[in-house]
């Protein structure tokens, strides 16, 4: 016998309709960040079917360089051809399965299963299997056991993705408008930017969600969950200071909030990059860029499902830099993920700019970044919190509603920003977040009978 | 083998985890000398034939005096949050090696650590342990840690923040 209980609802149309007519008034139910059926639709209708990141081109130098990744929990593999073309495969085994190449990067000219042997060449070919025409005879078509591919791979500005969905629409349609925002620091200097080192990684117990939402429309978290900068006299103490700029919504999921300094603030343009560098920005950038960019302190922001981005212009010591560090929120479940942070920097900047940025990058972000580590144990905490009866119950009795009522009926579209997208004329709103979650409910309404 | 050395530089490291585990950050900052190299590297999962899995160019710190004493502040004010309210931790050193102790003033040391944090209510403990290869200088009569490089042996830290000294 089944008892039920007021966790377990059926997602149907009357549910949906529900969920949509309380976003609609600024209100999430707190029970979806965490329901583990929510989060089994999130892998099969979110995850199996939008882009992925999975790394820079500059990770990639020389034919047979490679790098692992995850796609959730699918295992890829990325490698560079003998004729330099990128190509990811399931890190698994075609004969029995197992993980192929366990390694976070190396060079290789064919990776050999350490279960029975097969071995596969670069382009995910099978060209060796140990005693293969005396076991398997000569009529085996080998082609029909090469690595199965990742089945839709593209890249923008250096960016590699992946998609498990064939039929999804191409990475720069599913980009859109985001394009114009990441072209401010991907394309702005000659050669783009360079990944430096490997990937930062860490376990914290949290949803993919929350920390999606926190990059992707959170200025508002930043003096609270960051008062420690105020007190310490390196931020502002004006607690509207990360409200300044605009906050713009796009299309699937995405979200960018373009910072300014405060009102008075003398800060230079370009987010401090060098003086020298700055004919290269207005070569590669378009007017409109070039305006946003010459105000701009942060860049911060989201790629649905789970790319963030961050931009910031970063004092020590008297000189102030600029870095761009790349998120994955990848899930381990509903209540933990696996932080993976890039850092990147423009090749084109001087040697000391990249050096000082990196020691810039370290000292805020990634786990040991005095900002940062504040912001794991709060994210730590919205999940911790969201465990019991009263934030699970799916008819909402106890009033289990997130506030994503910021800027609602209050705060229009600004008009006169030059980029796309729709800009409210500041970072304190919840447009992002009800963007975000507009989009991933869309697809998780997909098929639905 | 000096017996008597191998006990001091013990208790040094004794003394060291005791200023930790009881936040008393100040006194600790006062066991570094002014031109610390305070470093961590990251591990990384590589195969054997590439050599070391130990990424250089990567890291969790790259730190100097000022920037600890920065970062001992911070734990100072009412807002750290990953520190407040304050986990319990307990750094255990162990496999202490003295490498070379050719200069009366300057010793190089291999140690093992674990480092155990209980978070607010949490029954689970994080955990993170490893290597690190200090340099040991004496100054005024008393031994300071002029360099130290702290290698975790997890390639993914298993835990949420590197808010503690290691």
């Amino acid at each position: 016998m089944s008892v039920k209980t007021r966790f377990d609802r059926a997602f149907d149309r009357e549910l949906l309709k529900e969920i949509q007519e309380k976003l609609d008034q600024g209100l999430l139910p707190q029970w979806l960040q965490t329901d583990p059926d929510i989060y089994e639709m999130e892998l099969n209708n979110i995850f199996s079917r939008t882009w992925q990141f999975l790394g820079h081109e500059s990770e990639l130098k020389q034919p047979g360089d490679y790098v692992t990744r995850w796609m959730v929990n699918d295992p890829v593999l990325l490698v560079k051809t003998n004729t330099g073309e990128i190509k990811a495969f399931l890190n698994s085994c075609t004969h029995r399965g197992t993980h192929l190449c366990t390694a976070d990067f190396g060079n290789k000219k064919t990776f050999t299963c350490p279960f029975h042997g097969w071995s596969f060449n670069l382009d995910g070919k099978l060209i060796g299997i140990v005693a293969g025409n005396k076991v398997y005879g000569e009529a085996m078509d080998k082609e029909e056991w090469a690595l199965r591919p990742i089945p839709r791979v593209e890249t923008y500005q250096g960016l590699i993705f992946g998609n498990l969905d064939p039929n999804a629409m191409s990475l720069e349609e599913y980009l859109g408008d985001l394009i114009w925002y990441w072209d401010i620091f991907l394309k702005r200097s000659d050669g783009g930017m360079e990944v430096r080192g490997t990937p930062q990684r860490w376990i914290v117990n949290t949803n993919w969600k929350c920390t999606l939402e926190n990059f992707g429309g959170d200025p508002y978290h930043v003096p609270t969950v960051h008062k420690s900068t105020v007190e310490l006299g390196i931020s502002p103490s004006d607690p509207l200071y990360s409200s300044y700029g605009h906050q713009v919504v796009l299309k699937h999921g995405h979200c960018v909030n373009v910072n300014v300094a405060s009102p008075g603030a003398n800060l230079p343009p370009y987010q401090g990059m060098p003086e020298e560098m700055w004919s290269m920005f207005e070569r590669n950038l378009s007017k409109g860029q070039l305006d946003v960019f010459y105000k701009t302190t942060v860049i911060v922001g989201s790629c649905f499902p789970n790319l963030s981005f961050h931009c910031p212009i970063h004092g020590s010591e008297g000189h102030l830099h600029n870095y761009l560090t790349l998120r994955v929120w990848r899930p381990l479940g509903p209540e933990k993920i696996e932080i993976w942070s890039w850092f990147l920097i423009d090749k084109a900047a001087p040697e000391e700019l990249k050096e000082n940025a990196y020691k810039g990058y370290i000292s805020s972000f990634g786990p040991s970044g005095t900002l940062e580590m504040d912001d794991t144990e709060i994210w730590t905490r919205v999940v911790q919190a969201s465990k019991g009866t009263m934030a699970r119950d799916k008819y909402l009795s106890y009033n289990n509603l997130y506030n994503y009522m910021m800027g609602m009926g209050k705060v229009e579209p600004d008009s006169s920003w030059p980029g796309p997208g729709t800009a409210y004329p500041t970072c304190y709103v919840d447009f992002a977040f009800r963007g975000i979650h507009e989009y991933w409910l869309e697809l998780l309404a997909k098929d639905m009978e | 083998m000096n017996a008597e050395l191998q006990y001091e530089i013990n208790r040094f490291y004794y003394h060291e985890a005791y200023l930790l585990d009881n936040r008393k950050f100040e006194e600790w900052l006062d066991l570094l000398t002014n031109d610390i190299v305070y470093r961590m590297p990251m591990r990384v999962t590589c195969e054997n034939k590439d050599g070391s899995n130990i990424s250089e160019n990567s890291l969790y710190f790259e730190e100097t005096k000022k920037s600890l004493t920065t970062r001992v502040k911070r734990l100072r004010t009412t807002s750290a949050w990953a520190e407040d309210p304050a986990p319990r931790t307990r750094h255990l050193v162990t496999n202490i090696i003295i490498e070379n102790g050719s200069a009366d003033d300057s010793l190089s040391v291999r140690n093992s650590f674990l480092f155990l944090r209980s978070r607010a209510g949490d029954a689970g403990i994080e955990q993170l342990c490893g290597e690190r290869l200090d340099v040991l200088r004496k100054v005024n009569n008393q031994w300071q840690i002029a360099s130290r490089k702290i290698i975790p042996d997890q390639a993914v830290l298993g835990v949420m923040n590197l808010s503690m000294f290691l």
